[in-house]
């Protein structure tokens, strides 16, 4: 009898590990189809941009150099790029300020209302872009605002900074306030606080969301399109206003030089950052 | 840091002029709009609500309005079931820590370049002699090109995988603070793997998953630049209106179009936090 009742056991166990193998290959299979199929766009992208031939068929025929030969030779792309950095940095600078100080009032002030302030601060995320440009293309138009970078800078303040607010606030809940006590007690002003005990805290903070707000500036295309009248083109504009007349590999090109920009980007930054908690940040 | 009640108002003075001068003012310029009539192209300064009522009975609008939310409905879906066993092979299958998180990079790494470069990809993929086509027919499954292109399939599979690194981290995050004794608990007690799955994980990790419809569900209605470039024209959607409107200088009927945007998206954040408010929290 016992020998009947071990070896149904052992069956029952051999078929749980083997349902247990099975999910696991399933699974592990699922994941890498996931990671195939987020990187694959990407991918296809730097291989078509070697491509020879100037209409859509994959694999091209043949390789070549020639569309990133003529993406340089492209003035329009250069300018573009160049005004679309500067739009990213000055726009991230203006709404890391602001929205550091913002978060502080949010963080350590007591006041009433703050909760619905603080809904009215993040609710650029959820207003669709297209809305906003439009209200930016009327408005600039209203006080004789237009061309330039300045208007298209002033509307990607808006864009980002629910992003940096959210995350500096983030950051200083979890900071001991005793700290900053200590310092006020000992005699330190409020600028002496703020520069010398909270910003060396959250410098992890600073720089994610700084990341994000230049990503998320680079990026806009709806809300800035009615900014833009071709001498001011910003990069996505410029690519996506090139793509609605022609699809050669040019933009391939152009694509693959952006990935490798990005990539670059994000290794800088975690080689900036080694040693404090960006790195664990960006790569939980 | 101590903060006095005239310190707060000077922290938030810089914020809050930017938000008043570049967000109230231009949206209220924008809405104001909607109360002017569009005639003999030009927009006539008078106070109505005559455009709200030719936009609420033209059958047109209500076809653009449920095309969004079709459109909406599909992609989240579609992201949502590829992400859930996405994360969740990764959050079970990957052991080594450092190996979950350049996968997480990998997964999130989209993100980090620009929307048209992604539907450009798409783009290039989908074509009738592009890689999935050539694939198919080199699979025998096809004999002619599928058209993926310029219609509403080529928007449906660029989109979802826009969305997808929206869906994956908000249920990877859950699944992080996963209490795993419950999980063991219910093994130890002999439940199966499914049956652990579907009575405690599933029902867990709901929180995850509503989080993930709401970004992407919102992303998804005011989605421009992918329906544009691969709808050719065919995928008729709000924010592609409120565009077509504007550069018609039709601003009334644009204002109006956005106006019904923005409360699909206000309705879907309030009724899925709602429902958020409900589950119980991880």
């Amino acid at each position: 009898m016992s020998t009947l009742v071990q070896r149904q056991e052992i069956r029952i166990e051999v078929q749980e590990a083997r349902a247990e193998a099975a999910r696991n290959a399933l699974l592990r299979t699922t994941l890498a189809l996931g990671v195939g199929f987020i990187l694959l766009p990407l991918v296809i992208v730097i291989a078509y941009s070697f491509s020879s031939v100037a209409y859509g068929i994959f694999p091209p025929p043949g390789l070549s150099l020639r569309w990133y030969g003529h993406l340089l030779s492209l003035a329009s792309f250069r300018g573009a790029f160049g005004r679309s950095v500067s739009i990213a940095l000055l726009a991230t600078a203006l709404a890391l300020i602001s929205g550091l100080l913002c978060a502080l009032a949010l963080v350590r002030g007591r006041f009433p209302g703050k909760e619905l302030l603080r809904g009215f601060l993040l609710s650029p995320i959820v207003m669709p872009k297209i809305v906003l440009g439009v209200g930016w293309f009327i408005f600039f138009a209203r006080v004789g605002m237009q061309g330039g970078i300045i208007p298209i800078t002033l509307a990607h303040v808006i864009v980002v900074l629910p992003f940096i607010i959210n995350i500096l606030a983030a950051n200083l809940v979890g900071l001991d306030v005793s700290l900053e006590e200590a310092a006020q007690d000992l005699g330190a002003g409020a600028p002496t606080v703020l520069w010398r005990i909270v910003l060396p805290q959250i410098w992890s903070g600073l720089i994610i969301s700084g990341l994000l707000a230049f990503i998320v500036s680079f990026d806009q295309v709806e809300s800035s399109i009615f900014l833009t009248r071709g001498e001011n083109n910003t990069l996505p504009i410029e690519m996506f206003l090139y793509m609605e007349k022609w699809q050669d590999p040019t933009i391939a090109a152009l694509s693959a030089l952006l990935i490798l920009f990005a990539a670059i980007l994000v290794a800088a930054v975690l080689l900036v950052a080694r040693g404090t908690d960006v790195r664990r940040m960006l790569l939980r | 840091m101590k903060i006095t009640r005239a310190a707060v108002l000077a922290l938030l003075a810089p914020a809050m002029a930017l938000m008043i001068i570049l967000y109230v003012i231009p949206l209220g310029l924008y809405f104001i709009n909607s109360f002017r009539l569009f005639k003999d192209g030009r927009i006539i300064p008078i106070w109505t609500l005559q455009t709200y009522a030719d936009y609420f009975t033209d059958p047109f609008s209500y076809k653009i309005i449920w095309e969004s939310v079709r459109l909406s409905l599909i992609v989240t879906a579609l992201a949502l079931l590829i992400g859930y066993p996405v994360a969740y092979a990764l959050h079970t299958r990957v052991r080594s820590a450092g190996a979950r998180a350049v996968l997480a990079l990998l997964l999130f790494s989209p993100l980090l370049v620009s929307v048209v470069v992604r539907t450009y990809g798409w783009f290039i993929l989908l074509a009738s002699q592009g890689l999935v086509n050539s694939t198919l027919r080199a699979a025998g499954l096809i004999t002619e090109p599928l058209s993926l292109l310029f219609n509403s399939r080529g928007v449906v599979i660029s989109l979802t995988h826009i969305l997808l690194p929206f869906a994956i981290f908000p249920i990877y995050s859950v699944l992080g603070r996963l209490d795993l004794s419950l999980k063991e608990a219910a093994q130890d007690l002999g439940a199966g793997w499914w049956d652990t799955f579907q009575r405690i994980t599933l029902p867990l990790t709901m929180p995850g998953v509503v989080a993930g419809t709401l970004i992407c569900f919102t992303l998804a209605l005011s989605a421009f630049v992918t329906p544009r470039l691969l709808g050719g024209g065919r995928v008729q959607v709000l924010p592609l209106m409120v565009y077509n409107n504007t550069v018609e200088i039709n601003w009334p009927t644009g204002a109006v179009s956005g106006l019904t945007l923005l409360l699909l998206s206000m309705a879907a954040v309030w009724a899925l936090n709602a429902l958020l408010r409900k589950l119980p929290s991880v």
